[in-house]
């Protein structure tokens, strides 16, 4: 069952998506003219390291969020999209500060998908939200169903409009896929659940 | 400070047909277009200083387009460089899955030429 009610006064909506190979272009479509909302975004996305601030530039073009580069022992805010940097892992200590640190890949990949999707901590203020974008291989499977099992809600890019739709596939046959939409609809399902500011 | 876009493209595919297409879409647009009959090729105008967007061919005889990337990756010739995978192989195989973190796009042919004339200007965008 989808998390829908609003969350207390101190609890968060935290967003977690996962994107790889041709991820960018569905991150511009599910970020432009994107709302002020209510929630914190977290993106993991692979990517060369020298592009990670052109991702952000680009998603903030016409995204009323504020879109930065995640930093290491930085709280996380409302109203804000983070970027995962490259080369590190990043996770969500106590549901609120970003760590980064230095570790052995994960399914040949850091940042992992799954490394920061079950940093994740089930308590009673918080909702989250699991998203899976585009991308090879299976990176985001178990984080999916680790933010299931927290009581959060699941969803993948529909395969057709996948340049790759491996990722969203494994997320998929975990059977822990809320829905599968397509860019617009992952876009208007966020704003739904975390309401705007 | 006015960042300027990149306006460089390399098309790498051993199908001269689809390179004079790359040509033809792209110049128009204010972008110039090196062309790379082969990986080899592709890894010589890497080396003579070209930075931009590679639009790599997959299947190619020799040394194929995943190929081409792990000798780039060898030879420190990715810093730069957005590639995307040009190709009518559906489905990557799995097995090349440790090379993901390098290519940003799958561009499966057909394609339209209005579809990725707009993706490859997006990721110049990224490159200044």
């Amino acid at each position: 069952m989808e998390n829908s009610a609003p969350p207390d006064r101190d609890g968060r909506t935290i967003v977690v998506i996962g994107s790889s190979t041709g991820g960018p272009r569905t991150l511009e479509t599910i970020f432009s003219q994107f709302p002020l909302v209510d929630a914190t975004i977290v993106i993991v996305q692979h990517m060369p390291h020298y592009i990670n601030s052109a991702l952000c530039r680009h998603l903030a073009k016409t995204c009323l969020m504020e879109v930065r580069i995640g930093e290491d022992g930085e709280p996380i805010e409302h109203g804000t999209i983070y970027v995962a940097p490259s080369d590190v892992h990043l996770k969500l200590v106590g549901n609120r500060t970003i760590r980064l640190f230095n570790d052995e890949k994960v399914k040949f990949v850091r940042p992992s998908i799954d490394v920061a999707m079950t940093s994740l901590e089930r308590n009673s203020d918080d909702r989250f939200v699991g998203v899976i974008l585009s991308g090879m291989g299976s990176d985001g499977a178990e984080g999916i169903r680790h933010i299931k099992a927290i009581g959060g809600t699941t969803l993948a890019q529909t395969l057709r409009t996948c340049a790759i739709h491996a990722m969203p596939r494994a997320a998929f046959e975990t059977g822990r896929v809320d829905q599968m939409l397509p860019p617009e609809g992952i876009r208007e399902r966020i704003i739904r659940i975390a309401g705007i500011l | 400070m006015v960042e300027v876009p990149c306006r460089r493209i390399m098309v790498v595919d051993d199908d001269v047909f689809i390179l004079e297409v790359m040509e033809e879409l792209f110049e128009p647009e204010g972008i110039d277009v090196v062309t790379a009959e082969s990986g080899d090729a592709c890894i010589a105008e890497l080396e003579k200083g070209f930075r931009g967007v590679i639009l790599m061919d997959i299947m190619m005889p020799r040394k194929d387009g995943w190929e081409t990337i792990e000798e780039m990756i060898a030879r420190g010739l990715m810093d730069g460089n957005v590639i995307a995978m040009l190709t009518a192989k559906d489905i990557p195989d799995a097995k090349l899955e440790h090379l993901k973190e390098h290519v940003i796009d799958y561009i499966t042919k057909p394609f339209e030429a209005d579809e990725i004339v707009t993706i490859v200007k997006g990721y110049l965008n990224y490159l200044t």
